[in-house]
């Protein structure tokens, strides 16, 4: 037998230590630019980079109804289990901008990329215990990108994506439990947050668009 | 790029934006490499990982301004083991659906070496690796900041958040959960 090393050199030579990898040191430095963009104002602001898949989805042809299968690790992500649920309307909402910001990541908004409301209905009976409304509400301005399940807030929520003039509003849906935030508005850090209930169910839209748009959209979506 | 006083009033407004990112390029990505090692020996698989450093830099994007003092290393390892720690359970039983550091590890091996002797560190190495994985998550973590990115015992405290009491505290009890598997093999000193 050798020498023995020492714990120190022991470790250092068994445990592998990691690089981030070049497509992640790029997306980092994208993120990092939003620093600067923030601040301007935001009509003038270019595209930011994690929204472009976003935005190129919204050109899309409504018609296609295309379905992908969404890459696997990255829809994966969503069904761990994420931080525990707080009753507080302030934890909620933050949550919910928390959740609506990883969805922008690449890869990360859709589980099924369909225009199609027969396809993203049905799609998921058997993932949640819900049924959400599934409305294409091309013709008002907000065409549907397609849904995922996410996990927010201690729920597990159907999420469906539209579209808004290169915005994404995530609309979050789950079965209402008691001592929920009450239906009404939000803001928090720049996103609007537009809160209702129907027939059982919680609904949150959040977007970085503004809050009149989620009222539109609301309108749109209960009464389609 | 710095700009001073004179410049015109356009170009002023255009550059006086640009050092918060820059800045932020600066302070925490060259630490991008730390975060993702903390977070693979917290979530042990590479898809976790990397998603727990994507939310890490998201929320170092969000709160930048909170950051006061110079180390930004600390300063994010902080951030990445919160998400480890709250996106995703680091406390599952091994064997489940965790896979071991084992399995991901390189193999460290000079080939110049002597066949018998490159297979008895390799041996080693596979021996050191998995008793590490199978310390407690908080442990494991302690170890991993200070003798494998060579944290001092502010930093670990800091990144951990608890006082250097502790820290010390938890070196030592995995440093004697280490010396229990592996004193055949690795020299402990007389600490233990």
């Amino acid at each position: 037998m050798s020498e023995r090393p020492d714990l120190g050199t022991a470790l250092r030579e068994a445990l592998p230590v990691y690089d981030a990898s070049p497509s992640l040191q790029a997306w980092a430095r994208e993120e990092a630019r939003k620093l600067d963009q923030e601040s301007l104002p935001e009509r003038g602001a270019p595209v930011r980079p994690l929204r472009s898949r976003v935005w190129r989805l919204s050109q899309w042809p409504i018609a296609a109804g295309l379905v992908i299968a969404a890459a696997a690790g990255w829809g994966a992500g969503f069904l761990r289990p994420a931080s525990r649920a707080t009753s507080s309307a302030n934890a909620t909402t933050t949550q919910l901008v928390d959740a609506h910001v990883r969805s922008l990541l690449p890869g990360h908004l859709l589980d099924v990329e369909s225009s199609d409301r027969h396809t993203v209905k049905p799609w998921f009976a058997g993932k949640t215990d819900i049924a959400p409304v599934v409305v294409d509400l091309s013709d008002k301005g907000f065409p549907l990108l397609g849904g995922r399940l996410d996990y927010v807030a201690g729920h597990t929520a159907a999420a469906l994506a539209y579209g808004r003039r290169g915005h994404t509003i995530n609309v979050f849906i789950w079965r209402t439990v008691p001592g929920e935030p009450s239906d009404g508005s939000f803001a928090v850090r720049g996103y609007s947050l537009l809160h209702w209930s129907n027939d059982g169910l919680s609904l949150w839209a959040v977007s970085d668009a503004a809050l009149s748009e989620l009222e539109a959209f609301r309108d749109a979506y209960v009464h389609p | 790029m710095r700009l001073v006083g004179h410049a015109g009033k356009a170009l002023k407004v255009e550059h006086a934006e640009r050092p918060v990112a820059q800045r932020f390029e600066g302070a925490v990505l060259p630490h991008l490499s730390a975060g993702l090692t903390l977070a693979m020996y917290l979530t042990g698989n590479k898809a976790d990982a990397e998603d727990a450093v994507q939310e890490a830099v998201l929320r170092a994007v969000r709160y930048f301004s909170t950051l006061r003092d110079d180390d930004a290393r600390a300063w994010f390892l902080t951030i990445v083991r919160r998400v480890c720690f709250t996106a995703y359970r680091t406390d599952r039983p091994q064997g489940t659906d965790m896979i071991s550091i084992d399995a991901v590890g390189p193999q460290l091996v000079d080939n110049r070496e002597q066949p018998d002797l490159a297979a008895e560190r390799l041996h080693l190495q596979q021996r050191v690796r998995a008793a590490v994985d199978q310390l407690p998550p908080l442990l494991r973590e302690a170890i991993v900041l200070r003798e494998l990115q060579s944290c001092s015992y502010a930093e670990v405290a800091a990144v951990t958040e608890v006082p250097i009491g502790t820290v010390m505290s938890r070196l030592s009890r995995a440093r004697a959960r280490l010396a229990d598997l592996l004193h055949d093999v690795v020299d402990f000193g007389d600490a233990i």
